[in-house]
């Protein structure tokens, strides 16, 4: 893919040339925040202009629990409640499982074992979000209605599950990049100590890849936050539900409930048009979301100042009693965090493979469709590549130099104003930059459906995750490595060129993939920008009026009405296949990236 | 609700469009008969545009905005055709008054009031239109109210701008306009009718509006009779059945060239069973 541009292959090995000036590194890194800002601005400008369109009465979108645009109430309270309930659920579960499971990968685990399962791991993040939420429907709802006793089991707890188990993936190998960006001496220096594993990890490990596993969280709640499509299915979607007391609270969680991306994932954007109060209150959801996560970085970023000041004088003092015993443990129960991603892995790949065997028919991937829903996917599966790939080109440099520039080159207080606006960016739910992508490139610019505005409209999704994996991983260079550029006299744009990039870049191919996974299965922003359900041609020809047909989209407008049975063939075979597509690219950029990581730096 | 709901999509879907159009103008565009709206109709569609593939048609099928979307971009001359699961209302003929709209209809879909089996072997066979208001409103909470077992109802209605709704609506409250949803924690909102079919199957007690083909043949659901009315082929052909709404192509003016050949091939015996084969009705069926 597009790697080798960024990744200076041969580093100086001492004999002979010192690296170039490399001036450019300045307009890249800052080219690359201001994309950022610049990103963020056109959607929050978007959604003000959304909001100044029509009167909003603010008072009653924040405390006002009745939503019923036929009656002109709009109130976005309990949506609010349900999306905080949902979060807060999700990261409960998600958080401790996948911290346990990052570090069974990358500290008990062989290295035989541990890097297929790693790879699984990120393939689990590229599994189209639409399939988690059928998994909803099939397992996780008959559990909540068992449990609770209630009919159905659409639930605001339902939705907190699959949303936790749809961020594991994400936090997982986030957290795994983290760990083994410590360097192994330190390992050894503290096992040498007599120290067990447990406490190692505790006092030598964690520490130095404290920042990694936070921005990991980050990123999973930012997709929590912006998620839809799944939470959609399992969520109830019922208006105005909003406890007053404890006993309502608990009693809420088992019963359906709506949150801020389920109404604006919904068909009221659309039916809203582009002003008056209606839209106006839309808008106003969407900015209120917006500042959630907003929120939510800033108190998580918080506690990194105490981080650092422990970080030189660690607290941790080891009791001396049961010292094996309590590393046995703590050694099960991290074992015991990575069962459930696996079983999760082992559950959905079965799902996939029976619902989806016609994918395994490879006339289904070189023929195009016949209609509605016979034939293959050939058309789909080039669309969907070639808005991967485009999305791909435009993100990472994009990505890559805003990372750089918030690890490296700002001040402590940019660097986290920068962060909280990336994750920002991240939590944007698809459907706005879907609109704004119409409203601004299909019908200002007068691009119609076209494929690049779609790649253009992904880029945002992409970007954040990029820039937060890469910075978290610069912030994480061993202070030697820096000493020593330093002390041969480097500019600061030769560090980064010949120092930060080459450490750097394995962290930042992750992130690539898992937001191109994650852009791969997105189906609302190109809904409206990119994509039609038939009659495309294969490759366009052009940009304005230049369609194509995509696999999500595919799937998505094959799920929703079709009695015909082979829709529904269709549509799980086309899942399949985009889950493979998406397998292939990782394991091949994953081999890439192991080969470089590791043998360079990590010794 | 149905009549301002109604409205407010199309403005704004004529806004969309017309922004587009703007937009467009000067864009080009390629030869491709375009057909756009409903996804109800986007199968059918899409099929038959296969079917004249061999025939050197160039037709593209999306499905951006539902009825109302492809409604208001037919008026704004961004496609050909516009797919509707809803008859043209006066509100879509204001909204554009420089059009001359021309529905052919291509079939039927028939809504029924959907409950569990259990629900219907224990009595519940038939509902009269105030009952299905008690039960959607939140007012009837317990089967038992109505002659069925003694089972919690559990409500899932359909989200707002979907054609099944707006039957529904239609059916309940005239063109008055329908209440704020039940505050009641047995209430939730689905999509698509695949997402319907499956809620209902697994959950005691529900209640749902879906398109009677979708029920077919399933063991764990029924449709109830309303007002003593089967929603049989015959009653909606006579129109007795309540609840059943047409399948539109619309263009503007009278279909010519290739828009003609489209539309006439889905009315051919072929171009019928393609209704048959996504679950809806063919014209003859409703005796047109």
């Amino acid at each position: 893919m597009t790697t080798k541009t960024l990744a200076p292959p041969s580093v100086p090995s001492g004999t002979g040339s010192r690296p170039r000036p490399s001036k450019w590194i300045w307009s890249w890194t800052w080219v690359g925040a201001f994309a950022v800002i610049a990103l963020l601005l056109t959607v929050v400008g978007y959604l003000g202009a959304g909001v100044g369109s029509g009167h909003v009465g603010w008072a009653d979108l924040l405390f006002e629990s009745a939503w019923s645009p036929a009656n002109s109430a709009y109130g976005g309270l309990a949506m609010i409640y349900g999306t905080a309930v949902v979060c807060v659920l999700a990261l409960v579960i998600a958080v401790p499982v996948s911290w346990g499971a990052a570090v069974a990968l990358t500290e008990y685990l062989p290295p035989r074992l541990a890097r297929p399962l790693r790879l699984c791991v990120e393939l689990l993040a590229a599994v189209p979000s639409i399939v988690y939420g059928l998994i909803g429907i099939m397992v996780v709802r008959p559990v909540i209605a068992r449990i609770a006793d209630v009919p159905g089991g659409d639930s605001l707890a339902a939705a907190g599950i699959v949303l936790a188990v749809m961020i594991t993936p994400t936090v997982v190998a986030v957290s795994v990049d983290a760990l083994t960006a410590v360097p192994d001496r330190v390992r050894e220096t503290a096992l040498s100590l007599g120290l067990t594993r447990q406490e190692m990890i505790r006092s030598a490990v964690l520490p130095l890849a404290r920042s990694g596993m936070r921005a990991a969280v980050l990123l999973g709640l930012a997709r929590a936050l912006g998620e839809a499509i799944a939470v959609f299915l399992v969520v109830g979607r019922a208006d105005g539900r909003m406890p007053t007391s404890f006993g309502e609270f608990v009693d809420s969680l088992s019963h359906p409930g709506q949150t801020l991306t389920t109404k604006l994932a919904g068909p009221e954007p659309v039916l809203a048009g582009t002003t008056g109060p209606y839209f106006a209150a839309l808008c106003g959801l969407g900015l209120i979301l917006l500042a959630l996560v907003a929120a939510a970085t800033i108190w998580g970023t918080r506690g990194r100042t105490r981080g650092a000041t422990t970080k030189s004088a660690p607290r941790y003092r080891g009791s001396a009693r049961m010292r094996l015993q309590r590393d046995r443990m703590v050694r099960t129960l991290r074992l015991g965090a990575l069962l459930l991603p696996t079983a999760l892995l082992v559950g959905m790949l079965a799902l996939l493979v029976t619902r989806g065997s016609s994918a395994f028919n490879p006339s289904f991937w070189f023929t195009s469709a016949t209609g509605a829903a016979g034939g293959g996917v050939r058309d789909q599966i080039t669309g969907t590549v070639l808005l991967i790939a485009a999305t791909g080109i435009l993100a990472l440099p994009l990505g890559f130099g805003a990372g750089v520039f918030i690890g490296v080159h700002a001040s402590a207080r940019t660097a986290r104003v920068l962060q909280t606006l990336t994750i920002i960016l991240g939590g944007v739910p698809t459907i706005l930059l879907g609109l704004a992508g119409f409203v601004i490139l299909s019908t200002t610019m007068g691009w119609g459906r076209s494929w690049l505005a779609g790649a253009i409209v992904l880029v945002p999704v992409v970007v954040p995750v990029i820039a937060l994996t890469t910075a978290a991983r610069v912030r994480s260079i061993p202070a030697e490595l820096t000493e020593s550029a330093m002390s041969l006299g480097l500019t600061r744009a030769q560090f980064i060129r010949s120092v930060v990039v080459p450490y750097t870049w394995p962290a930042t191919i992750t992130g690539l993939l898992l937001g191109l996974a994650r852009a791969a299965g997105e189906t609302a922003p190109l809904l409206f920008t990119a994509t039609v359900f038939f009659g495309a041609p294969a490759l366009p020809d052009g940009i304005v009026e230049a369609p194509v047909q995509a696999l999500p989209t595919h799937i998505f407008t094959l799920s929703q009405d079709s009695g015909d049975p082979q829709a529904v063939t269709q549509a799980w075979g086309s899942a399949m296949v985009l889950v493979l597509i998406t397998a292939v690219l990782l394991s091949a950029a994953v081999a890439l990236r192991n080969r470089f990581e590791g043998e360079r730096w990590t010794t | 609700m149905f009549t301002k709901n109604h409205r407010r999509a199309c403005l704004a879907a004529t806004a969309l469009a017309a922004l587009t159009l703007a937009g467009c103008a000067d864009g080009g565009g390629s030869d491709a008969l375009q057909v756009s709206g409903s996804t109800t109709v986007a199968p059918v569609a899409a099929d038959a545009a296969q079917d004249l593939k061999a025939k050197g048609l160039d037709i593209t099928v999306a499905t951006q905005g539902g009825s109302a979307g492809g409604i208001s971009q037919l008026a704004s001359g961004q496609i050909n055709i516009a797919m509707s699961s809803k008859p043209l209302g006066k509100e879509d003929k204001a909204a554009s008054p420089g059009t001359k709209f021309h529905s052919t209809q291509i079939g039927a879909d028939a809504v029924g009031v959907i409950v569990t089996k259990r629900v219907a072997d224990a009595g519940v066979k038939n509902l009269t239109a105030e009952q299905v208001r008690g039960l959607f409103e939140g007012k009837i909470t317990n089967w038992s109210e109505v002659g069925g077992p003694n089972l919690k109802v559990f409500v899932y209605d359909k989200e707002p701008g979907r054609g099944t709704r707006e039957v529904l609506d239609k059916y309940l409250y005239g063109d008055g306009k329908a209440p704020a949803p039940p505050k009641s924690g047995n209430f939730a909102v689905v999509g698509g009718n695949l997402e319907t079919r499956n809620k209902l199957e697994s959950t005691p007690g529900a209640v749902a509006p879906l398109s009677t083909s979708f029920v077919e043949g399933r063991k764990g659901l029924a449709a109830v009779n309303l007002d003593g009315i089967e929603p049989s082929p015959k009653n909606i052909a006579s129109g007795k059945y309540p609840m059943a709404r047409p399948l539109f192509f619309i263009t503007d003016g009278e279909p010519d060239g290739a828009s003609k050949k489209f539309i006439d091939y889905t009315l051919t015996a072929k171009g019928q069973a393609l209704m048959t084969k996504h679950g809806y009705l063919t014209l003859k069926e409703i005796g047109k």
